[in-house]
């Protein structure tokens, strides 16, 4: 054992020092400028933000004086979860909103990107009509839908409906988080779009045409072979419609402001950690849905690249 | 940034006193007043208001100031309910030297931070123009005073009188409860709305909870359950949902669904027959004509337990602080006292604008009809609240009371569960 780990050092150490010079003095500068300086923004201004949103989640504060920080242990998290009703309202809207664009939003996405992609009449208008409201912030769609729905809006308007008798598309908990949804939904669907339709692009017309003198029908072919040849498409999609879900914030903050008209956790983070009512409640808010978002996805990145192993 | 002003600010007071120990007095006198006077160089102030009415007295006052003193000022505007979210982080960076604000606990919590001047040394210069009670709520916690008052104005139950009239109404003769609740069956019997409301904005419906708490339980017991020291599981709180309750069937049944603004719209459109807001809208009602606002009046909210009779009301008061971080503090002082002294009131009050101005010099009697309804509120009521959420805590006011109003509207069935949750959550709020 002795001889082998002092004999093994020297060699590694020459072929580390071999490969330090084979870069000049210029590429280190280059190389160090150019990982240095995104790695520095990088740890500044993610990872710093991110631990101490963590550490800040177990104690009080008023987000003034550093001096004031008191150690609270799990007391914002316990008034989160036994204490805050508003809480579990969140959180069924934040899960509603995920099964819908999981269910609904994303497949209708693929859909139309399949549909676009075998080139029917018309295509080029479709695809440009489902991908403009990508081009828009969830603000601003905010403000148009908001502009079309509100009470005194060209909807009831055209209903010919007083303000007093207006349907109340964003007040009544009946309906309003489908409202919200459709809005949402308006954006996603154009977004997975797009997505697809470049890796359908990609994909070798061999295959299908294969396929179809096998004589695999259409959904055959797209279930068995275009859609794992997708795989790393279908990856992204997953991923990005797990964060869209959950990070929902703009679109409802637009609406409803922080007032919670309809809670989402992306809300109640804000309104605990920003302005008067700052405490530290959100940034524990924070974690439960920095938790919630990275913990479903990391599960299915691993067993994603488990089976690539294999 | 934060260091450095702070440091600097030491720094001087440190030279004055070393001054007036080295038997400078004299010179430390003269040095002080010259400060005093000569404060100078450019400020900035900050509005919280993007709105018409208010933008125009505002910037008749920052013009009428830069024609006395020549210091040039820069006018910041924000829209209000963004303005308060950015507070705490605006005044810990660069904020404007002078900023509009609210009086009462809003102001405490800021002042008590640190992040807000002391302006005791402008109240000895025209504190005089002032009544105590101004005073009172222009006074932080230490003793010192942070805030001068700009105007004031009553939460109350607002009404048209063209429309009064067609149906046959006197509202000043609605004196208590039961008065009321025949008004509003009346109302409702011609296919109107009796009572205006709305709440998507999370604090409309306070109003409606501080006036009812305080007709039935009392001045001193509302101040007490807003500040912590009595529990919202009383039956006392109970009962004010009950005789809330009541209310609901004459309200539009969109409250959720509209802003303050949506339900201003009812009364102007002569849709409903009252509407419990500040008398801030006022000035949104003359935008629309001056005919809209000559129609519009105010009386209290009725009585209903005879022990309190009409004895409270919720007038919060608006007005200006000078901030700490500022980067021209001295100038914002001298801003601060013009805005309050006479001199400065009679500026904005030149824009036509109407305005209630908390300074007791302004000629009460040159107001208008409404405005003298407004006072005949003040001047019924012996005490005065600011508003819930400028009565209590900042932490408690926007996240808990907002959603749970909200959600009482959605089910109001479900008061008890409601209160018991709002008590647990103040239990679990971070200590002070």
């Amino acid at each position: 054992m002795t001889s082998s780990t002092t004999l093994d050092p020297a060699p590694k150490k020459a072929l580390q020092a071999k490969r330090r010079r084979s870069f000049s003095k210029r590429d280190r500068l280059t190389l160090g400028f150019f990982i240095g300086i995104p790695t520095f923004l990088h740890v500044a201004l993610v990872w710093f933000p991110a631990a101490a949103t963590i550490y800040l989640s177990f104690t009080y504060w008023t987000g003034i004086h550093i001096a004031d920080i008191q150690w609270a242990g799990l007391a914002n998290y316990e008034n989160i979860f036994f204490n805050t009703p508003i809480f579990w309202d969140a959180l069924r809207v934040n899960v509603i909103w995920l099964i819908w664009f999981g269910v609904i939003a994303t497949p209708l996405g693929i859909l139309l990107a399949y549909q676009i992609d075998r080139e029917i009449r018309g295509s080029k208008f479709y695809q440009a009509a489902y991908y403009l409201p990508v081009v828009l912030s969830l603000a601003v769609i905010g403000i148009i839908w908001n502009f079309l729905l509100r009470p005194d809006g060209l909807v009831n308007g055209l209903l010919g409906l007083e303000i007093s008798e207006a349907v109340s598309f964003f007040g009544d908990d009946r309906y309003n988080i489908w409202v919200i949804l459709t809005m949402a939904s308006w954006r996603h669907i154009g977004y997975i779009m797009l997505l697809y339709l470049a890796g359908l692009k990609a994909v070798d017309a061999s295959l299908r045409e294969a396929a179809s003198i096998d004589g695999s029908t259409e959904w055959q072919t797209f279930r068995k072979v275009v859609f794992p040849t997708m795989k790393p498409v279908n990856v992204i999609v997953i991923v990005i419609t797990i964060i869209e879900s959950l990070r929902a914030f703009d679109l409802i903050y637009i609406i409803y402001g922080s007032s919670g008209g309809l809670p989402i956790l992306g809300v109640l983070v804000f309104q605990n950690i920003a302005g008067e009512g700052a405490s530290m409640k959100g940034a524990a808010y924070a974690v439960i849905l920095f938790l919630l978002s990275i913990v479903p996805i990391i599960a299915y990145l691993r067993a994603q690249f488990k089976e690539d192993m294999k | 940034m934060l260091n450095k002003i702070t440091g600097h600010q030491v720094d001087r007071r440190l030279l004055l006193k070393g001054a007036a120990a080295g038997g400078l007095g004299i010179a430390g006198a003269t040095m002080l007043a010259g400060c005093a006077s000569a404060a100078s160089g450019p400020m900035s102030f900050g509005a919280r208001t993007v709105d018409e009415s208010p933008t125009k007295q505002l910037e008749a006052l920052v013009a009428a100031y830069t024609a006395k003193s020549g210091n040039e000022v820069t006018y910041n505007a924000t829209e209000s309910n963004a303005f308060q979210n950015n507070l705490s982080q605006y005044l810990q960076g660069t904020p404007d030297d002078c900023f509009q604000w609210m009086a009462g606990y809003r102001m405490q919590f800021f002042a008590d931070q640190g992040l807000l001047e002391d302006v005791s040394d402008v109240w000895d210069d025209i504190g005089n123009q002032y009544s105590e009670s101004y005073k009172i709520a222009s006074t932080g916690l230490d003793g010192k005073q942070y805030f001068v008052p700009q105007s004031w104005y009553p939460w109350g139950m607002h009404f048209r009188k063209s429309m009064m009239t067609e149906i046959g109404m006197n509202p000043e003769d609605l004196y208590n409860w039961d008065d009321f609740m025949g008004a509003l069956a009346e109302l409702k019997g011609q296919g109107l709305i009796g009572l205006a409301a709305a709440n998507k904005g999370g604090w409309e419906a306070q109003g409606t909870f501080d006036i009812l708490n305080a007709r039935l339980n009392g001045y001193q017991f509302h101040v007490d359950l807003l500040g912590g020291r009595e529990k919202w599981t009383d039956d006392r709180v109970k009962e004010v949902f009950k005789h809330w309750e009541m209310l609901l069937p004459y309200q539009n049944n969109n409250v959720l669904d509209l802003e303050w603004d949506g339900a201003m719209q009812l009364l102007l459109q002569k849709q409903s027959g009252f509407f419990m807001m500040g008398s801030w809208f006022g000035g949104n009602f003359l935008e629309q004509s001056q005919e809209d606002y000559d129609d519009l009046m105010i009386i209290p909210f009725p009585e209903i337990n005879p022990d309190h009779a009409r004895d409270t009301v919720d007038a919060p008061l608006d007005g200006f602080c000078v901030a700490s971080n500022g980067g021209n503090s001295g100038v914002g002082k001298e801003f601060i006292k013009f805005a309050g002294d006479m001199e400065g009131v009679q500026a904005m009050l030149d824009t036509g604008v109407p305005m209630t101005s908390a300074n007791s010099g302004q000629d009460q009697s040159g107001y208008d009809a409404f405005q003298v309804a407004q006072q005949a509120v003040m001047d019924e009521a012996k005490y005065i609240t600011q508003f819930l959420d400028r009565d209590t805590r900042p932490d408690f006011a926007g996240p808990i009371v907002g959603p749970a109003f909200q959600s009482w509207f959605k089910d109001p069935s479900s008061t008890n569960d409601i209160l018991e949750s709002m008590q647990s959550q103040w239990d679990a709020l971070a200590p002070l």
